[in-house]
């Protein structure tokens, strides 16, 4: 029976339940002493000087690592440490000792001078005629005709009294600016149309296992164990970040306790530990924890946004403008706020659709992709306005995301993009029947007691693969399937779940398969990042590349030793089965190794990546390898979709909201793994929920330093803000682009969870939308009671 | 001196195994610190910022913990955990309003460890004073939290006095409308507190939240009978369903015939620097049915000069309805 | 002994906060051993200046008013702030607590109206230079603590209406005064009043951290003048002038005997005709009476 679509116990799962797991912190070396890092206690400074000498003269102090000796990228760049920190919390200097205490006692001891520059927390204030620039060399960067620039963007005044007059977002000159069909027609066809701001919160990614590593150098190699997303990826960026050649590092990553999107190949602060120990000569373990974690840990970006929506009768949207100023950290460049106009415009096919947008550089943590970058967001603003057209059309919630969403050839965004495919609707029918939407919805509206019901649905669609990734497998003479993987192991299951592909293609069981994964010592395949919903798709489709190599192997080495033609050999139970006999794997294996060349791995496919061949050779002659690269056809943009459906009771003296249902239908393609599935729908639902009602930044404007620096303060949810009833349904039509049929599911759940929230309270409201993520308590009381909101229209660290 | 946060320091542990030998310890010692469950305590420590020499852990006092009958009430040992507060047949069958809020306390885990006398006695959790700002009530001469700009959703709406912060404490509010006592002893002998008086308020020391000093220990706290027939409610409401303070909470102990209070107790908080009770309401509602309209009166009366900061105006109809509901006597 | 309190702001900066409780407890204890010293050095130490019987001067009324009604209510009601204002300010401090801070504030203000009033009745009604310390006095003061060094027994010098040591003290107690009254008066804008809501970003952290110091040790000094004040004001041989405060006059002996009437001669001032019914000098400066 083929593996895919079957429940399989990965093969890390032992080891986890029973703590034998080794987690970055978990390693242990002779001689090993610790580090602790120096933050910034402000949100933009320049060091001016830095005093040591009493830190250095302490027993057990064993040295310091600054800014100037690690890697400085160019701007705007994000360095390990520095000597500019534009964020509170940003690492300045790092310092080893023989223990924690030591090393923390002895950062206290240290003298530093830095010198106050101008900050902005919040995106608008930077725009402001002669606000304050979170960089010295500007606060947005434009791509213009002499490539990419910094530079200092600001917005006349008049634009900001024209927006307070109008109670909307300002909007000045953006960056970034598509369009397609006729806007003005659009609106001008519309039958109701709608206008808003909204306005969505950052938030770290916060996963389990902070970004703890240990390092130390042997015979002028690094090794380096660090917690990533994304194995080979990590060894190749840290290698970069270090200056080392790939064969002078080793990096174990072997479980990750998660990351969504906060560690999905290089993690800087890494360096620091490798370098430290390279610098005194010890192994160094730097456990990062839950304080750091939230400035270092990466966060996704918040959007200050504006839409207008035209809706025909018959609930066709006609036309979006959308104006989105993302709030973007300090460093590099995030894409969510483009990506959400893209989404956008993908999930409700308008006739016309104009996107405007910016980024902003801003004193808060610096920000990277989070579990459906831009996507989650933009879905738990627009769904709730979507259901406003919907009631004030008569539509219903459910036929009006029908109506709106793409088929097989829609186009969207920016280039007019296509998609391989589009089970859009099969996934609203799967879910609503599984929800049971027609009944459900039957309860939107009823009073019991204080408490009124509200029903929500939210869309949301995620990118779900890539390809043009290598396999790596190989047969040893114990007759094993050695599936060889470069992607990490962050609790998704996929290095084991993609993995199936090849062991469905040689006919084998599971317990016939080893797969290898974690330490790029054992040799990995060049390899996507595990992030942005690709793994499922792009690794499937890499390992069924090189399972179908290794099966021709297979039958030409039985050709050639029982005779035959090749073709005429079948793989099947853990053989190659033919005229001329039979041999085991086993037996096949010994053979490739006495032939050699390209049956062994001696010669190699000329289109592999460089990173594939160097692991191969060093597996070479050790089995029968199976090696390619992944050259099936992929037309258009892979996307998966989510649609959850929530019921909240909502308790109209208290403002409470408790969700008590959830169902989340997926359409990814087929499905490779029942329960990972329904885990990946849960669990980023979940995640849906936290961003929905209670996670949040909350900034001092004065001061620009956070408070929602500890779990508590950033209130992801808990266990019991979870609904005990969670279903999940999946169209399951399998992807025509791909050769397996599967597509990433990671993304898209955490933006139908929230967007189902988000829907199901306006719902509970009356249908009054109150454009803000999280709708905390208090935002919802207030407007129950008719008084001011406690957040300004747009204010975003609140 | 450069700041680093979530590392302890190191400091002097004792461990006595009897009251009189705390104490003596904390009499020889000075800046000292008295650990129970250490959830608070802990988070101090780790962020360096109250850092004490000689730290006296009560966990191996066996007198302070433990819940047995006193008069017609009951005693509970500062000491005794929170999860067997909630477990204790006494207090459920009896006090029922007491489990209740103590049921809603943070999570499993820090009910196990967390204690009933560290829970009374914890500290505030404005954000500002606990991320180490020299605040007035870190000995400093700003409130941060009260500025038109400052992020005081979760701050006080009432009894603010130079100091907004809230008093966190869910047993505090149950145990004041319970009406009862904290003993607390030190080298000098016994005090006992009315639960109400032993909450202190800014305007009279705003470096403190209850009347303890150091080298003071609060031993047991005694809950009368008075209140063990009436019909309770317990209401708290926050931002997550776990693992979180109470935006406001309501503990309300009503002796009710044929649908007329007869007497009340009622408090609320996280509202105020304290828990406050609510003599008026009790005294306003005294006589009168147990309905919306009374619950109603109550709760304009209960907020009645409230005065919100800039983040919290929702604080006011939330403590409104909170003590509406009290009074009027939802199934909670 | 700590003197000054630091802490790092939010920035992690080393600000002022405020002064160091000790230095109440040294403030008080100065008062104190100012007092012992004082009265041991009278008792035992002091030379003793022959006491030459005053001229008779009959054109000297029998009694000699020396502080007008409104000048006693001024002293009367400022005596009442300042120790309404110092007991709620160090009461909180030594471990009596109750809520202060309004009392405290109102007080604040009722002195601040005080002192306005008494600068302008001061300087419109009064002699207002009468009291402030010139050159001259300077001078003298020189002299009479030459005098003391070389232990020469000096004969005691008749003053104008306010000898030097009463107008060194009123001068400091001016500065000092002035120092916590503007500063309060800063500070009320860090407290919530029924006019205004606090505002803690009226001044920059260190600038409130200078304006807490000055004010402690103002508040602080104000300890130990006021104990030595007290004190004078209860020695038996100064009780003619708290008597005087009490009841407004002097006698024809103690004016003949402590004054001369070249300095302070009666009924020649500006406002002595119609408030004190042309009888005497109605003029008075603070209430304080030092020695
Ligand atoms: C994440 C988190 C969430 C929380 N959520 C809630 C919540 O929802 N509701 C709630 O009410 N609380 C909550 N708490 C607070 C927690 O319940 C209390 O902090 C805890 O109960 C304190 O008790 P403890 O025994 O751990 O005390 P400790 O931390 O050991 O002590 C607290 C304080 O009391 C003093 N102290 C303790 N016992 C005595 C004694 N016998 N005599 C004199 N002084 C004493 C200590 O010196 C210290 O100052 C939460 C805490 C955390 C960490
Ligand atoms: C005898 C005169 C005075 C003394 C001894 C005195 C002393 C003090 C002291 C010790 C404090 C506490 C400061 C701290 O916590 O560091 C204080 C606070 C205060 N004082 Fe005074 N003060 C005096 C006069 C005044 C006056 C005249 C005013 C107002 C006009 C005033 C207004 C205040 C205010 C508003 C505070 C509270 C400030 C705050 O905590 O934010 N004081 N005073
Ligand atoms: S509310 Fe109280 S604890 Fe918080 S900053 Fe103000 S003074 Fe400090």
């Amino acid at each position: 029976m083929a593996l895919i679509g079957q429940d399989i116990s990965p093969p890390d799962l032992r080891a986890k339940v029973t703590g034998r797991a080794k987690y970055a912190e978990d390693f242990r070396a002779e001689g090993m002493v610790f580090a602790k890092l120096l933050l910034s206690p402000m949100p933009h400074a320049r060091v001016r000087s830095v005093d040591a000498s009493r830190a250095l003269a302490m027993p057990g102090v064993l040295g310091i690592l600054r800014a100037s000796e690690v890697n400085q990228p160019e701007a705007p760049g994000e360095a390990a440490l520095t000597d500019e920190p534009k964020y509170v919390g940003e690492p300045i200097l790092a310092l080893a000792a023989v223990d924690e205490t030591t090393a923390a006692d002895a950062i206290e001891a240290i003298d530093i001078d830095l010198e106050p520059l101008p900050f902005a927390i919040d995106p608008l204030d930077s725009l402001r005629p002669g606000g304050p620039d979170a960089r010295l060399d500007g606060n947005v960067m434009r791509f213009g005709d002499s490539g990419r620039e910094l530079v200092s963007l600001k917005w006349p005044q008049t634009e900001f009294d024209a927006a307070e007059a109008e109670g909307r977002l300002p909007m000045g000159e953006p960056t970034d600016e598509w369009d397609h069909g006729d806007l003005d027609a659009a609106f001008a066809e519309a039958d109701y149309v709608l206008e808003d701001t909204i306005v969505h919160q950052s938030l770290t990614h916060h996963p389990m296992e902070p970004r703890s590593s240990m390092a130390y150098w042997e015979d002028g190699r690094c090794y380096l164990y660090g917690s990533t997303q994304s194995t080979q990826r990590a060894h190749q960026a840290m290698a970069s970040q270090l200056d080392l050649e790939p064969g002078e590092l080793v990096f174990v990553g072997q479980y990750c306790g998660g990351g969504f999107g906060s560690k999905i190949a290089g993690v800087p602060i890494y360096q620091v530990t490798a370098l430290l120990a390279r610098k005194i000569q010890r192994p160094v373990m730097m456990r990062i924890n839950r304080y750091e974690e939230n400035y270092i840990g990466r966060a996704r970006p918040g959007f200050q946004a504006w839409t207008k929506m035209g809706f025909r009768r018959d609930g066709k949207i006609t036309g979006i403008d959308l104006y989105i100023i993302q709030d973007h950290g300090p460093y590099g460049r995030s894409g969510d706020y483009n990506t959400a106009g893209a989404v956008t415009d993908l999930m409700y096919q308008p006739d016309a659709m104009r996107f405007r947008g910016l980024t902003l550089y801003t004193n808060t943590p610096p920000r990277s992709a989070q579990r459906a970058p831009g996507g989650a967001q933009i879905v738990a603003m627009l769904e709730p306005l979507v259901d406003k057209a919907a009631r004030e059309l008569g539509i219903d919630r459910v036929e009006i995301r029908k109506i709106n969403a793409p088929t097989h050839d829609s186009e969207f965004g920016p280039g007019r993009a296509t998609t391989t495919s589009a089970f859009v609707r099969e996934a609203i029918e799967a879910g609503a029947e599984q929800f049971d939407w027609a009944g459900k919805q039957a309860l939107s509206g009823q009073r019991n007691g204080t408490k009124v019901t509200g029903v929500g649905v939210g869309l949301s669609p995620y990118v779900g693969g890539s390809s043009g990734f290598d396999g790596l497998l190989l047969i040893r003479p114990d007759g094993k399937l050695y599936i060889h993987q470069g992607i990490g192991n962050l609790g998704t299951h996929s290095m084991a779940d993609t993995a199936r592909a090849a062991a469905d293609e040689l006919g084998l069981e599971w317990d016939d398969c080893a797969v290898i994964w974690g330490d790029s010592s054992q040799h990995h395949p060049y390899s996507s990042v595990q992030a942005g919903s690709q793994t499922i798709h792009a690794h499937t489709r890499a390992n069924y590349a090189a399972a179908l190599d290794m099966k021709r192997k297979l039958q030409e080495v039985a050709a050639a030793a029982l005779g035959g033609s090749a073709s005429a050999y079948r793989v099947e139970g853990a053989r190659v089965t033919g005229p001329g006999g039979s041999l085991s794997f086993a037996q096949a294996a010994e053979r490739a190794i006495a032939m050699g060349g390209e049956y062994s791995g001696q010669e190699l496919p000329e289109d592999i990546n460089d990173y594939t061949r160097a692991s191969a050779t060093q597996l070479a002659g050790q089995g029968l390898m199976g090696v390619a690269r992944d050259n099936f056809s992929h037309e258009g943009s892979t996307w998966s979709w989510v649609v959850g459906f929530a019921v909240v009771e909502l308790d109209t003296e208290t403002g409470d909201v408790r969700i008590v249902d959830y169902t989340g239908s997926a359409d990814c393609g087929i499905v490779v793994h029942p329960r990972s599935l329904a885990a990946q729908i849960h669990g980023g639902s979940v995640q849906g929920f936290g961003q929905a009602r209670s996670q949040k930044w909350v900034f001092d404007p004065k001061w620009g330093v956070p408070f929602a620096h500890r779990l508590y303060t950033a209130r992801p949810p808990g266990i019991l803000d979870v609904p005990l009833s969670m279903d999940w349904a999946a169209a399951g039509e399998p992807d025509p682009q791909t050769p397996i049929g599967a597509k990433g599911i990671g993304e898209p759940p955490v933006g139908a969870g929230s967007a189902a929230v988000t829907s199901a309270i306006a719902d509970a409201l009356d249908g009054r939308c109150l454009c803000r993520v999280p709708l905390t308590t208090d935002v919802i009381l207030a407007e129950l009671e008719g008084r001011a909101q406690p957040h300004a229209l747009t204010e975003i660290h609140s | 001196m450069a700041v680093i946060r979530d590392m302890m320091p190191a400091f002097e542990l004792f461990q006595p195994t009897s009251v009189d030998e705390a104490l003596d310890v904390l009499e020889r010692h000075d800046n000292t610190w008295v650990l129970a469950g250490g959830l608070d305590s802990m988070d101090w420590f780790k962020d360096r910022i109250k850092r004490p020499d000689v730290v006296v852990e009560l966990g191996s006092v066996s007198e302070l913990t433990g819940i047995r009958a006193s008069g017609d009430g009951i005693e509970i040992g500062a000491m005794t955990s929170l999860r067997d507060v909630v477990a204790s047949d006494d207090v459920r069958s009896r006090f029922g309003l007491l489990a209740q809020a103590a049921a809603e306390v943070a999570t499993p885990q820090i009910r196990n460890q967390g204690t009933l006398g560290g829970n009374l006695i914890q500290d505030t959790r404005c954000w500002y004073y606990r991320g180490g700002w020299p605040c007035y009530r870190a000995g400093g001469n700003i409130c941060y939290a009260g500025t038109p700009r400052s992020m005081n959703r979760e701050h006080a709406v009432t009894g603010q006095s130079r100091c907004v912060a809230v008093n966190g404490a869910d047993t505090a509010g149950a145990l004041v409308a319970l009406g009862a006592q904290m003993m607390v002893r030190s080298a000098g002998g016994e005090r006992v507190y009315e639960a109400e008086d032993f909450f202190v308020g800014p305007e009279i020391d705003i470096e403190r939240m209850t009347v303890l000093e150091p080298g003071d220990l609060l031993t047991h706290v005694r809950i009368p009978g008075d209140w063990a027939d009436a019909r309770f409610y317990w209401e708290k409401v926050r931002d997550r369903k776990s693992w979180d303070w109470a935006l406001a909470s309501v503990a309300a102990a009503i002796v009710e015939s044929n649908g007329t209070i007869e007497r009340a107790r009622i408090a609320v908080n996280g509202v105020a620097p304290t828990p406050v009770r609510l003599t008026d309401v009790e005294n306003l509602v005294q006589g009168m049915p147990a309905n919306d309209d009374t619950g109603m009166a109550a709760g304009e009366l209960a907020t009645r000069g409230f005065k919100p900061l800039r983040h919290n105006d929702y604080k006011v109809p939330l403590a409104r309805n909170l003590v509406r509901r009290a009074v009027r006597g939802d199934a909670a | 002994m700590e003197i000054l309190r630091t802490a790092p702001n939010p920035w992690g900066q080393e600000v002022l906060v405020g002064v160091a409780w000790d230095l109440l407890w040294a403030a008080a204890i100065a008062g104190f051993l100012f007092v012992v010293g004082h009265h041991l050095y009278v008792w035992i130490m002091a030379p003793k200046a022959p006491k030459t019987a005053p001229e008779p001067a009959p054109e000297v009324p029998e009694r000699v008013e020396r502080h007008s009604q409104a000048s006693r209510t001024f002293h009367w009601l400022m005596a009442a702030t300042m120790l309404t204002l110092l007991v709620t300010a160090f009461f909180p401090v030594i471990g009596v607590q109750f809520a202060w801070v309004t009392i405290h504030w109102i007080a604040g203000i009722v002195l601040t109206l005080l002192i306005i009033w008494h600068i302008i009745h001061a300087s419109t009604k009064q002699d207002f230079w009468s009291v402030w310390t010139g050159t001259k006095e300077i001078g003298q003061a020189f002299q009479a603590v030459g005098k003391f060094l070389r232990r020469e027994p000096a004969k005691e010098e008749r003053s104008g209406k306010y000898p030097l040591d009463q107008r060194a003290y009123h001068n400091a107690v001016t500065l000092v005064s002035f120092g916590v009254i503007v500063t309060g008066i800063l500070m009320m804008f860090g407290v919530d009043t029924w006019f205004w809501a606090s505002n803690p970003y009226f001044l920059s952290d260190s600038t409130w951290g200078l304006v807490f110091v000055l004010h402690g040790l103002c508040g602080v000094g104000l300890v130990t003048m006021v104990i030595a004040h007290i004190y004078f004001a209860i020695r038996p041989e100064k009780r003619w002038m708290t008597r005087s405060m009490i009841k407004g006059w002097i006698t024809r002996e103690e004016y003949l005997e402590h004054y001369d009437p070249d300095l302070w001669k009666l009924g020649t001032e500006p406002a002595g005709a119609e408030l004190a019914g042309g009888s005497a000098s109605s003029a008075d400066a603070d209430g304080v009476v030092p020695a």
